[in-house]
């Protein structure tokens, strides 16, 4: 018993602090807690049933992801994985969902929000009795705050929750930030770092004279065009998401392209990383399929590099980096894709990288002078509007 | 050439002495007594080092003693005495509560060797060759000078013999050296008293304030021999602990050199059945012995010879025999030729002829072999399979195996004082060594594991560790789990008496190694025995058990042996293999509860966050459930995926005992604390009141 009290103590001094302050829900934050409080219901049913609790949680693989052809985006199946409290593999990620539910509604009821590096750190505490840590590290976490987005169909900033900002934008748009007036085309060499939650509550866009969105895959690359000015030149916005964009870019970019009509233009690597990149933007992603109606930008096109402009812009051989086995195991697997399947023109040039034996990245046309992307390369493909689709 | 021609011209030459002749040779040739003989081999009857000596001897004389008890029909009481008289010397006496022996009969039983009564019939017994003790007395003689001593007394009223005999090497008969009688009742007993005789006139009395029993008869025997007393493998008190467990019947009193009493008390009265004698069976003849067979009988026809010298063989088998040796079945066995014989012996083995009655044979009964196991050797897990009888070559011979499992390892028994003691005895070259040498079942992985953790080098004589040497090692022998290390403990017996040497050569270690226990839940590397803690009890009774060699220590493998020792074993391996998987499914059932345990307050903390329920309702809830889950899901499945019932049956014949580590080690005779267990009272029968007897 003595166990019993000392966790219970434990976890209620934070949650007196935090809601001693008095905090006005707003209607979102009502329906949050109501589906959070349900899941607890769940388990008091079962339990004083004598069941064996257990959460149905959508499946986000491969598997439960379904190609939809005529919206040409992925979608969540109906397929769900039983997670069940008495099963030995399971019982403690059960254990990790519901307190990270309960660390949602700590959140919600706060009205503050957290990284999901935060919120693992609220959770994470030794149990009691025992030596072992309810999470282990943040890797640990984040699945299981997804698995919590897709049990109570809630979006991640429903939970009050936002990743780490990656992604930046430059370029001829002016938007409300929280109140605060962002003019995209007066932000020096930095950028306008795309926030984690970019949705029409906390930004809203004010006026955009810019023609088309250019999202290249990094940093560097970016930070080439924006110093040459590209953005001024073409008339443009210009953005990046670090690799892999995090769901606020993808976000922003589905809202420029839905809301403002400006077509989505990328620039990434060519090596199978750059293709699935581009496949997220355009489909959404599998982990996060249920978000794809939100995100996903069916009509983005794919710029470069590609795998025939080693040739076509006469590379030095010394810019060639051979492929390893990881890359072509996963170049294959992104071929046999739906999505990728059926379009000939990707499956030549998934074929045209194997058979080259290489991968380029953006900088590698710098071999052609420093600012042959943005002056000749770019320029080139939208003119000739070579872009694979 | 040249040379040997000079010889043999000139044989009056220095260099050329003739040597010897056929005449001065005769001078020299003469008959060697049976006692020259084995006094100069000596190790053919195990006398070849002091240390076996001193087993050997008593083994003879316990051998002997039991023999006579159950013939007469007595609950044997044994009394071995081991004292230290010199260097090197030890005077071990040996005496019982048996018939007695007849005053004219001591000399020749205990002065003449190949002097018995058990070589010339077929009945099971523990002697057979009636060598043992009367060589022991000549060993005793010829290492000490020391006569041997026999108390014996037939009847309550009738007056006790004393002799010292010594045996006449040259003529194998005894001498006698002093010869009294001892008077009955309380004159005797003064007497027995005032000259030091060597005699226990009692039992030890029922309670501590009744009066004692006095001993209607028995035998003791007294031999001080150059011996050497060690403990360990291959030891008197091995040996004794050993015959304790096959001969549950048997209370002994044993006082080792160091003064130590240890009682290993009887846990039942009921003395085996007593075995009958038997003819041979004709498929267990040589051509050789046939025809001293023949020449002996004072039958006149074959027909009558055939049919009274053998068992199982009626006249129309006779006949058959005879028809196939192209013999007639009157003709006279002594006008039989050679040729005529060697046909007969091939007809015989030809003929079919039924097996031989199996009622001669005694098995020891699997109960019994459970209490006997269960006395001695502390486990959680006892099981015991007596196999029906077979034969092998025409005898009739019975596979028993009792199997212990778990309890206390040897190493964790000791005290540290004993250590010190055992240390200082050893004649082993490294600690590693001495330990496999000294505790039984202690494999070579687990003596390794044993000098690792107590970081000792690993050529380290062990007499000569330092003091904290030696509380390193008690440690780390408390400490190492050595269960997974440790090999089979085998306990081999042959008509009950316990087999300590040889132990690869004979074929119950060979059916054992030969035998896959992993199937059984034991690991084993192949062509070894098996590793854990268990220790197995393989006995075969049989009128003649066929020994590889004169010292009885390890069993020929016969193809019929082995077949009933691989049953036999896998009787015991079958219930071992369903106790290991229950207590796998128990071990996982626990684990599984305290991985769910672990979780259940963080989720009913989490829950009661959630919806404001009370915590301590949920999580009391949950812990229901919990309960019913891992209850259930034992139930449900086994490691194979079969429907395991709970009230799984072992069958017959199996113990287990649940008790702590604590009780296990404080059962008495096991840890060699004098027991007030009065002999005469059958009261040990009550610890055995958990047995399982379905």
């Amino acid at each position: 018993m003595a166990k019993k009290k000392s966790v219970k103590k434990q976890a209620d001094l934070p949650l007196r602090s935090d809601t001693s302050e008095k905090v006005k829900l707003t209607l979102r934050d009502k329906k949050t807690i109501g589906s959070l409080t349900n899941l607890a219901d769940t388990v008091v049913a079962s339990a004083q049933k004598t069941k064996d609790p257990r959460l149905e949680i959508p499946t986000r693989s491969l598997s439960n992801v379904r190609y939809n052809k005529s919206q040409r985006i992925l979608e969540m199946g109906k397929n769900t994985t039983a997670r069940q409290l008495f099963n030995l593999n399971q019982a403690k990620s059960y254990m990790q969902t519901m307190l990270a539910a309960a660390g949602c509604k700590r959140l919600v009821e706060s009205g503050k929000t957290t990284s999901i590096r935060g919120l693992y750190y609220l959770m994470k505490h030794t149990i009691a009795g025992t030596k072992e840590e309810t999470f282990s590290d943040q890797a640990e976490s984040d699945p299981i705050i997804e698995d919590l987005e897709v049990l109570l169909e809630s979006l991640r900033e429903e939970l009050h929750l936002y990743a780490q900002q990656r992604g930046s934008m430059v370029g001829n748009i002016i938007l409300n930030d929280k109140g605060d007036t962002i003019d995209c085309s007066r932000m020096g060499s930095g950028g306008y770092g795309i926030p984690s939650i970019v949705e029409a509550d906390v930004i809203q866009f004010r006026e955009c004279g810019a023609d088309f969105v250019l999202h290249v895959e990094k940093d560097t690359v970016w930070q080439r065009f924006n110093e040459d000015k590209f953005w001024k030149k073409h008339n443009c916005i210009l953005t990046h998401g670090s690799g892999q964009p995090p769901r606020g870019v993808r976000r922003l970019l589905h809202r420029l392209h839905n809301e403002l009509k400006l077509p989505i233009y990328c620039v990434f690597d060519n090596d199978p990383w750059g293709y699935y990149i581009y496949s997220v933007i355009k489909q959404g992603s599998i982990n996060l399929a249920y978000e794809s109606k939100r995100m996903a930008v069916p009509e983005a096109k794919f710029l470069g590099l590609r795998a025939i402009d080693y040739e076509r812009c006469n590379l030095n051989p010394s810019v060639q980096i051979a492929l390893n086995d990881t890359d072509r195991k996963r170049a294959k697997q992104i071929a046999k894709y739906p999505w990728f399947e059926q379009k000939k023109t990707w499956q030549k040039e998934i074929q045209k990288l194997l058979d080259n034996g290489f991968k380029l990245e953006v900088e590698a046309l710098i071999s052609q002078g420093l600012s042959y992307v943005t002056d000749v390369y770019v320029p080139e493909r939208l003119e000739d509007r070579t872009w694979l689709d | 050439m040249s040379t040997i021609e000079a010889e043999m011209t000139t044989p009056s030459s220095p260099k050329t002495k003739r040597r010897a002749t056929a005449e001065t040779m005769a001078k020299s040739q003469r008959e060697i007594s049976v006692s020259e003989f084995f006094a100069k081999n000596r190790h053919l009857l195990g006398f070849d080092n002091p240390r076996k000596a001193l087993l050997t001897t008593i083994k003879e004389a316990v051998d002997n003693s039991l023999d006579a008890c159950e013939e007469a029909g007595i609950v044997p009481e044994i009394w071995v005495h081991v004292e230290q008289t010199g260097v090197n010397r030890y005077k071990a006496g040996i005496q019982d509560n048996g018939p007695g022996i007849m005053k004219k009969q001591i000399p020749l039983i205990f002065g003449k060797l190949l002097y018995g009564s058990k070589f010339h019939r077929l009945r099971m017994s523990r002697g057979q060759q009636g060598i043992g003790i009367s060589a022991a007395g000549m060993y005793g003689l010829l290492t000490t000078g020391k006569p041997v001593k026999i108390v014996s007394k037939v009847s309550i009223r009738k007056p006790a013999h004393y002799y010292e005999l010594r045996i006449n090497t040259k003529t194998n008969d005894p001498e006698i050296l002093d010869g009294i009688d001892i008077d009955a009742g309380e004159k005797g007993h003064k007497y027995i008293a005032d000259h030091g005789i060597e005699w226990v006139t009692h039992y030890d009395p029922k309670t501590p304030d009744a009066k004692p029993a006095e001993l209607r008869s028995g035998t003791r025997v007294t031999i001080e021999l150059e011996a050497k007393y060690q403990r360990g493998r291959g030891s008197v008190d091995e040996y004794l602990e050993q015959t304790a467990i096959a001969n549950p019947h048997v209370t002994i009193h044993y006082l080792d050199p160091e003064n130590n009493l240890r009682l290993y008390s009887r846990s039942t009265r009921k003395l085996p059945p007593e075995p009958i004698e038997i003819k041979p069976h004709p498929y267990g003849v040589e051509v050789g012995r046939l025809i001293t067979m023949l020449k002996e009988t004072p039958e006149t026809t074959i027909s009558g010879f055939l049919t009274n010298s053998f068992s199982r063989v009626s006249n129309g088998i006779a006949k058959q025999i005879c028809e196939g040796a192209k013999i007639g079945t009157r003709t006279h066995g002594k006008k039989l030729t050679r040729d005529d014989i060697e046909k007969l012996y091939h007809s015989i083995q030809a003929t079919k002829i039924s097996n031989p009655s199996t009622d001669c044979i005694v098995p020891i009964g699997e109960e019994l072999l459970l209490k006997g196991m269960h006395q001695v050797v502390p486990a959680e897990f006892y099981c015991a399979a007596t196999r029906p009888p077979s034969v092998y070559r025409g005898n009739p011979f019975l596979i028993e195996v009792a199997l212990a499992y778990g309890g206390a390892v040897e190493t964790t028994k000791i005290t540290k004082e004993l250590l010190k003691e055992l240390l200082s005895e050893s004649d082993a070259r490294t600690v590693r060594q001495f330990l496999i040498n000294t505790f039984n079942g202690l494999g070579a992985d687990a003596a390794d594991k044993i000098t690792k953790a107590s970081k000792m080098g690993a050529r380290k004589s062990p007499g000569k560790l330092k003091p904290r040497e030696i509380d390193a090692l008690f440690d780390a022998m408390q400490n190492v789990n050595v269960n997974e290390g440790q090999s089979m403990n085998v306990l081999r017996y042959a008509n009950r008496v316990p087999l300590q040497f040889s132990q690869a050569g004979c074929a119950i270690t060979q059916s054992i190694t030969s035998m896959n226990w992993r199937s059984y839940g034991l690991s084993q590397s192949r062509g070894n025995v098996p590793s854990g803690p268990v220790t197995l009890m393989v006995h075969m009774a049989s009128v003649w058990v066929p020994f590889t060699s004169e010292s009885k220590e390890a069993v020929a493998s016969y193809p019929e042996i082995q077949k009933e020792l691989r049953l036999g074993l896998q009787a015991v391996g079958r219930k071992l293999g369903m106790f290991l998987r229950k207590r796998q499914l128990v071990k996982q059932q626990a684990d599984r509860r305290s991985i769910f345990l672990r979780y259940l307050g963080e989720v009913a903390t989490a829950v009661s966050e959630l919806n404001g329920c009370d915590r301590q309702s949920v999580y009391d809830n949950l812990m229901a459930v919990a309960q019913k889950k891992t209850a259930e899901a034992d139930m449900k499945l086994n490691s194979s995926g079969k429907l395991v019932d709970e009230t799984e049956d072992f069958g017959d014949n199996v113990l287990i005992v649940e008790k702590t580590t604590e009780e296990l080690l404080n059962r008495p005779g096991a840890n060699g604390e004098p027991d007030d267990d009065e002999p005469l009272n059958d009261g040990s029968d009550e610890a055995f009141d958990e047995m399982e007897d379905e």
